[in-house]
């Protein structure tokens, strides 16, 4: 009797010991939340690192300014080269090693939907994936939380503007042959055939190609007079300079991907000027108040000398911007569920980039999930600057 | 018709890169008899010395070139003797590994010391001029870069035909303790084939670099150089370069007329094919030895 009431003694002991962390949320501490970030540091999708980078000086400023509710966030990023197998294997790594309370964006369909189950499964919030792909909110998942407008929406804004304020009739889609060149090709064909119209070449690009002369020539063979862009940046580059090259003149236009107007500029020698593209964020060199505090606040102050504030840089901010937002609006009593109703709970959030909506979920409606669906469309002028030919606009 | 030649010309532009690739490779493959997988990165690496010598010290494109080209020369002895040279019991599969090992050391200190965002090397040339005969335009630059890999194939053929250095890497190959026994310091020999070839490599890599300069920039070119030095035969430097601008031919007209999206693909389907069918190649004389 003696001995068995000992062992119930032990054992309670043991399980009180223990309540703290039944009760806790995976990731958080009285003084911690630990956020994961996967983003490409070396590797072909590597010029889109400095997302993840963008993050890491946000929440250096967030928890220099005292944190979330007491909270110092703790940062996991690492480099998954933009391959799948590594984006996987360093999610579930952090996420039952070290415990990750939430994943901020990181760069990439591909890599992304890579781990989307995974983390769905495990009900662990994801919010800003860094790529404006349909996947994520079709259909709509709980934990996931889309801020990049989708891609589809900017081709169709791109085709709109082409149609109804360039009287353009004739466009060509150069994409590259995965989901998202597909998604803006899509797009392209969606928005054409609402005005009754179709593509007159559509041109597939491989990651791996390196000599594009065929695929310009099949542009030009197709005496297209725009040429949508949904490619890489380098295939994007090497198409405007060798169109120039062959004094093929047609109106280029392209993704947000490649809105980063002074390094386009740069690597084209200038044959980017007249480019027009979509965007998700304002504009680095504009005198909105958010680009103005952040670049002084958490560039100046954080970035890394050979840093530049290009829109992949404060992409990083502006992807998670509702989750920060969502954080200090549970209060201090943290869980995964308090945080996904508060995620649910933003209305017409304005950050640096589109007004963001989410609402309570419904599998039935994408933008239950899908938080932006705006973009603006800006022309890249000599030296890179850039001229914005619309507002905000909503496509859905 | 336009199109036909137009097709035909940019298909012997683009072979002009991987002729020079092909070249490189062949090179190291005529001593060694080891097809090197670092080449591409040994160009890499010297084509940004050349953008840094440009950019952070202010030296005029010719210096720098030249510097670069010093520097590829050096790269290429040192890695022979330093890594490939302390192989214990060499065999060619285990200097492959090496090879693909030295490759991934020098892409990731790449990526590591210049960053992964695009760059283009300043140049006297823009990458996009282009001359127009007709309607059939060539941009400047691949004139340039066939004019290099045509002048840079007819040297290299003379050299290994009639000087007396050339002949000795001819005899190493061939048979390296023959070669020994007559006087031939082997060993001095292959690294100053891992010199040369890593020079023609810079070439290739120097004048892609004013188009688009990123760590990954010499991967396609090498693997289209390896590609028309194994349809010409591994060992022969005209055999390469013909090869090579029958590859860019072939890979310009088959985007063109049947399908562009396995347009990459096609050298790739060479390769086998010519491994299947004529593994010696399509112009080398296989030397074969006799016991």
């Amino acid at each position: 009797m003696k001995k068995s009431l000992m062992l119930l003694v032990v054992s309670l002991a043991f399980v009180l010991s223990l309540a703290p962390n039944l009760f806790a949320e995976v990731g958080v501490t009285d003084t911690e939340i630990h956020i994961g970030q996967w983003g490409p540091q070396t590797g072909p999708a590597a010029a889109w690192g400095s997302v993840a980078r963008g993050t890491g000086a946000y929440f250096q400023w967030i928890n220099d300014n005292g944190g979330i509710h007491g909270r110092k966030i703790v940062y996991h990023m690492f480099d998954d080269g933009y391959n799948p197998a590594k984006t996987v294997a360093g999610v579930k790594e952090l996420q039952e090693g070290t415990g990750i309370f939430a994943w901020a964006s990181g760069v990439g369909t591909s890599p992304g939907m890579a781990v989307k189950d995974y983390l769905a499964q495990n009900n662990v919030p994801w919010v800003g994936p860094a790529a404006g792909s349909l996947n994520w909110v079709n259909p709509p998942q709980r934990n996931l939380f889309a801020v990049y407008p989708l891609y589809d929406g900017e081709a169709k804004a791109l085709v709109r503007y082409a149609i109804e304020k360039m009287g353009k009739k004739k466009v060509a889609v150069a994409y590259l042959n995965d989901e998202y060149g597909k998604n803006g090709l899509r797009g392209a064909q969606e928005e054409l055939k609402a005005h009754g119209l179709k593509t007159v070449a559509e041109v597939s690009f491989e990651a791996a190609d390196s000599d594009l002369n065929p695929h310009v020539m099949k542009l030009k063979q197709s005496d297209a007079d725009m040429v949508l862009l949904w490619t890489t940046v380098t295939h994007a580059a090497k198409v405007v300079g060798i169109s120039k090259a062959m004094k093929f003149e047609p109106q280029f236009m392209s993704t947000s991907t490649c809105s980063d107007f002074p390094l386009m500029m740069s690597i084209t020698k200038g044959a980017w000027e007249g480019v027009i593209c979509a965007t998700f964020g304002e504009l680095p060199d504009s005198d909105y108040p958010a680009i103005v505090k952040y670049k002084k606040e958490v560039f100046d102050k954080y970035a890394a000398k050979e840093e530049r504030w290009g829109l992949f840089y404060y992409a990083g901010i502006l992807f998670v911007e509702p989750m920060i937002e969502a954080l200090k609006n549970v209060g201090p009593d943290l869980t995964r569920e308090k945080f996904i109703t508060e995620m649910e709970k933003i209305k017409g959030f304005k950050g640096l980039g589109a007004e963001v909506n989410f609402k309570p979920f419904d599998k039935n409606d994408m933008y239950s999930r899908q938080g932006a669906s705006q973009t603006f469309l800006v022309q890249c002028l000599a030296e890179g600057k850039a001229k914005k030919l619309t507002e905000w606009m909503d496509i859905k | 018709m336009t199109d036909l030649i137009q097709m035909i010309v940019s298909g012997i532009a683009t072979g002009s890169s991987y002729a020079l690739m092909g070249l490189a490779m062949v090179i190291i493959y005529k001593t060694s008899e080891v097809p090197n997988f670092a080449q591409g990165e040994m160009a890499l690496i010297s084509s940004f010395f050349a953008m840094m010598l440009l950019t952070s010290f202010n030296l005029n494109v010719y210096l720098a070139f030249s510097l670069a080209f010093l520097f590829a020369a050096v790269l290429g002895c040192f890695l022979e003797f330093a890594v490939l040279r302390r192989a214990k019991e060499p065999n060619v599969l285990g200097m492959i590994v090496i090879t693909i090992g030295i490759e991934m050391v020098i892409l990731g200190f790449v990526s590591w010391k210049f960053g992964a965002e695009q760059k283009t090397m300043p140049f006297p040339i823009d990458p996009y001029d282009s001359l127009f005969i007709g309607d059939i335009f060539l941009k400047k630059l691949d004139i340039l870069t066939l004019v290099s890999a045509l002048v840079l194939m007819v040297v290299l053929f003379v050299f290994f035909r009639f000087s007396k250095l050339g002949l000795a890497m001819k005899a190493t190959q061939q048979n390296s303790v023959a070669a020994r026994i007559v006087g031939v310091r082997t060993n001095r020999i292959l690294m100053v084939t891992w010199g040369i070839s890593s020079l023609v490599g810079a070439v290739a890599g120097l004048l892609i670099s004013p188009t688009i300069m990123h760590p990954y920039m010499m991967w396609d070119p090498m693997l289209k150089g390896f590609a028309a030095a194994v349809m010409g035969g591994m060992t022969s430097l005209p055999g390469a370069v013909v090869a090579a601008y029958m590859l860019g031919i072939i890979e310009n007209l088959f985007g063109g007329y049947i399908s562009i999206e396995f347009k990459t693909v096609v050298a790739f389907v060479i390769i086998v094919a010519v491994l299947c069918f004529k593994p010696s190649g399509l112009f080398a004389r296989h030397y074969v030895k006799k016991v």
